[in-house]
């Protein structure tokens, strides 16, 4: 059991030590934080922080009270002036005073009808501005708190019929925290497991291969690789999560992000429950392709037979948000090599039956298993087949 | 006891017999040749020796039973498919070799240290594999066969890509080992080297063991009837008993007729007063044995 150690601490230092490592392991979420930082600048050089005016000539509003500010700093909600005319409202437009003017018609109460007069193109805020500030002073007559509801708009709880579960409209996280860790979890599987595909191809290929069996068995060498290169993985895995946790922590004070992030023990409990299983599962059996053939790029163009299946849950997203208890939706949660993806993700959105997650976690165990066990026998009949590929008769075939 | 026993292993791959009820036994502290044309099947004899490969019928005992774990940290394998991590410094990746083999971390750093010099690589430590010079890295794998102090050291083809003066190293350390009482079996096409070094040997040929034995009984064994003289005069073609006569390096190769015998050829040639410098059985050497073994089993098939 000494040498299953001896490897896994090799295995793990040989990945981690090297510096493409470390940029690997950064290059992820500074891009994540690249791209979100270019989405917000993306939305701030769009924004307009000129007023609006508008004419009212049929009287339609009572009050002209600016809305209430949120204290949001990042694109503060524009101020709107009243004009008496349009000619005077024009005016202001052409000295750049105003970046545009509304006109509200005389059928505005009764079909909305606003026209809107601008120079360029108009920004995406001045109109939803307009919008808020009409909502608020329509409802003037109302108290101070039916009114800014009405501005705020409603946050709907989405509620299962026997109570377990709920979600409220405005936690969003709670509906990409699947599908992200899903991705954080495709990419550090992925890693992982080349890492174990690109060391057993190059033992192979650098004849190492035959030093090491003479030294240790096929099991507690594979399982050594398969244990180092997850925990490289899991490394990986942690350190996002440490920067999406800062993220979350710092990205509030940066960005106008104005609602409280909810993550449930449960559901970082699911994700946990099925990620493990599901990558020694994907890690085990990219070891077996490793050991099966005979160059690194053949193993990773095989290898996609099972890495491929992983992400099929994203192209039904639409049919597991839907219809979380269909038949796609539940098989794809069954199914071994989409359940990383498809239960967490199901999860958010119904109550799903015990005996469901059960069999699925149950499942992957078992086979995660046996990956290990093929991988340790496919790697002890090919790992001296030098340039020759091993077929699955062979494999089955006593070794 | 023997160290190793080999038992009528037979291996198949597919539809080629690569060995077929090979039996061999190597004696502790001796260094035994295992000889065979390319794809003779000495290489999966090492294999199933060494329990990387199981045979399909046969069986092996190291050390008086099966392989096992513990076994394995008292064996030391030169491949003859050289191989070592390209992308790590040299003494790391020999020190994780080198742990695997049973040895603490301490005491593998202490050791490959000492053949690092012992070997002249240790201006080459912190180097990586892959910037070293074949004949380095060759001896480098060196290291890594013999840095465990193993009991049992199987080596392939330990002289390709060795100089001179490396080669003889190895020969030394060979012959060191030997001394220290360790079992070595050496597989090699080169003759001469085992004909300097191994005690016993095997030759395989097609998957079967075609000679076995020690070197001097094999030799005698295919000894033609010649006797090689070396003297300051020339040797007269017509003595009794001789069918030819033949300059052989710097002496003369005598042919002897049926029924003649070295001591007859002696007798005459002292008898005619010729003056004796060497007088020898001329004994075939081990290429020629070789040669003569493989087209004739060759043929058989």
């Amino acid at each position: 059991m000494k040498k299953f150690w001896l490897v896994l601490a090799n295995e793990y230092k040989r990945h981690v030590l090297r510096k493409r490592f470390i940029f690997a392991i950064l290059s992820f979420p500074l891009m994540v934080a690249f791209v979100i930082l270019i989405s917000f600048l993306s939305a701030r050089t769009n924004y307009d922080a000129r007023p609006v005016g508008f004419i009212d000539s049929y009287h339609i509003l009572t009050t002209t009270r600016q809305v209430p500010s949120t204290g949001e700093k990042f694109m503060p909600p524009v101020e709107v002036f009243q004009f008496p005319d349009e000619s005077s409202a024009a005016s202001a437009l052409n000295k750049g005073e105003i970046q545009a003017y509304f006109v509200l018609s005389e059928s505005y109460m009764s079909n909305g009808s606003v026209t809107q007069v601008t120079l360029d193109t108009p920004s995406n805020n001045a109109s939803s501005d307009f919008g808020h500030f009409m909502t608020y002073n329509l409802a003037s007559n109302l108290s101070g708190a039916v009114a800014n509801r009405l501005v705020d708009g409603k946050n709907l709880i989405i509620r299962s019929l026997d109570g377990t579960r709920e979600m409220s409209a405005n936690n969003w996280i709670s509906i990409i925290l699947p599908i992200l860790s899903g991705l954080l979890f495709f990419i550090a599987v992925n890693v992982s497991g080349g890492y174990i595909l690109q060391a057993v191809v190059e033992e192979k290929e650098n004849r190492t291969m035959e030093i090491l069996v003479t030294s240790v068995s096929p099991t507690q060498l594979m399982g050594g690789k398969v244990a180092g290169d997850l925990l490289v993985g899991l490394t990986e895995l942690t350190i996002w999560v440490l920067f999406a946790v800062l993220g979350v922590a710092v990205a509030p004070r940066l960005l106008p992000i104005n609602q409280t992030i909810v993550i449930k023990a449960s559901e970082i409990l699911l994700l946990a429950a099925t990620f493990l299983p599901a990558s020694i599962l994907i890690s085990g059996l990219m070891g077996a392709v490793g050991a099966m053939t005979t160059d690194a790029r053949e193993a990773q163009q095989i290898s996609t037979i099972f890495t491929l299946p992983m992400v099929i849950p994203l192209w039904f997203i639409s049919a597991i948000m839907l219809n979380p208890n269909g038949a796609v939706s539940v098989a794809m949660s069954l199914f071994p090599l989409t359940a990383p993806f498809a239960l967490p993700m199901r999860a958010v959105f119904t109550t799903i039956p015990v005996w469901q997650i059960i069999f699925t976690i149950s499942l992957l165990w078992m086979l995660a298993v046996l990956s290990l066990w093929l991988a340790g026998r496919v790697f002890r009949i090919g790992m001296l087949r030098y340039g020759k590929r091993l077929s699955l008769r062979e494999i089955f075939q006593r070794a | 006891m023997s160290s190793i026993e080999v038992r009528e292993i037979s291996k198949k791959f597919g539809s080629l017999q690569a060995v077929d009820k090979v039996s061999f036994e190597v004696e502790p502290g001796e260094i035994f040749g295992l000889l065979g044309p390319n794809g003779a099947g000495k290489t999966t004899s090492l294999r199933i020796m060494l329990d990387i490969f199981k045979p399909d019928s046969g069986s092996v005992s190291i050390l008086n039973g099966p392989m096992s774990e513990e076994k394995k940290n008292l064996i030391g394998y030169l491949p003859e498919e050289r191989g070592l991590y390209q992308d790590i410094q040299l003494d790391r990746c020999l020190i994780y070799l080198a742990t695997l083999k049973g040895l603490s971390e301490v005491e593998a750093k202490k050791r490959i240290e000492e053949y690092l010099v012992r070997f002249n690589l240790e201006d080459a430590s912190k180097k990586k594999v892959k910037e070293l010079s074949k004949g380095m890295q060759q001896k480098a794998q060196l290291i890594t066969t013999l840095v465990h102090e193993p009991k049992i050291v199987i080596i392939d083809e330990p002289f390709s890509a060795l100089d001179p003066i490396n080669t003889q190293m190895v020969k030394d350390l060979l012959l060191e080992w030997r001394a220290r009482g360790a079992t070595i079996v050496m597989c090699t096409h080169q003759m001469h080297q085992v004909e300097e070094l191994c005690d016993r040997l095997a030759l395989i040929n097609r998957g079967k063991v075609v000679l076995y034995g020690s070197l001097r009984e094999i030799q005698n064994r295919y000894a033609s009837q010649s006797v090689e003289v070396h003297s300051s005069v020339p040797i007269p073609a017509d003595l009794p008993g001789i069918k030819a006569a033949e300059q052989h390096n710097s002496g003369t190769l005598l042919k002897l007729g049926q029924g003649v015998t070295s001591q007859d050829v002696l007798r005459a040639l002292l008898e005619r007063n010729i003056p004796i410098d060497q007088f020898e059985i001329a004994l075939p050497n081990l290429d020629e044995i070789f040669i003569q073994v493989v087209q004739e089993t060759g043929a058989e098939e």
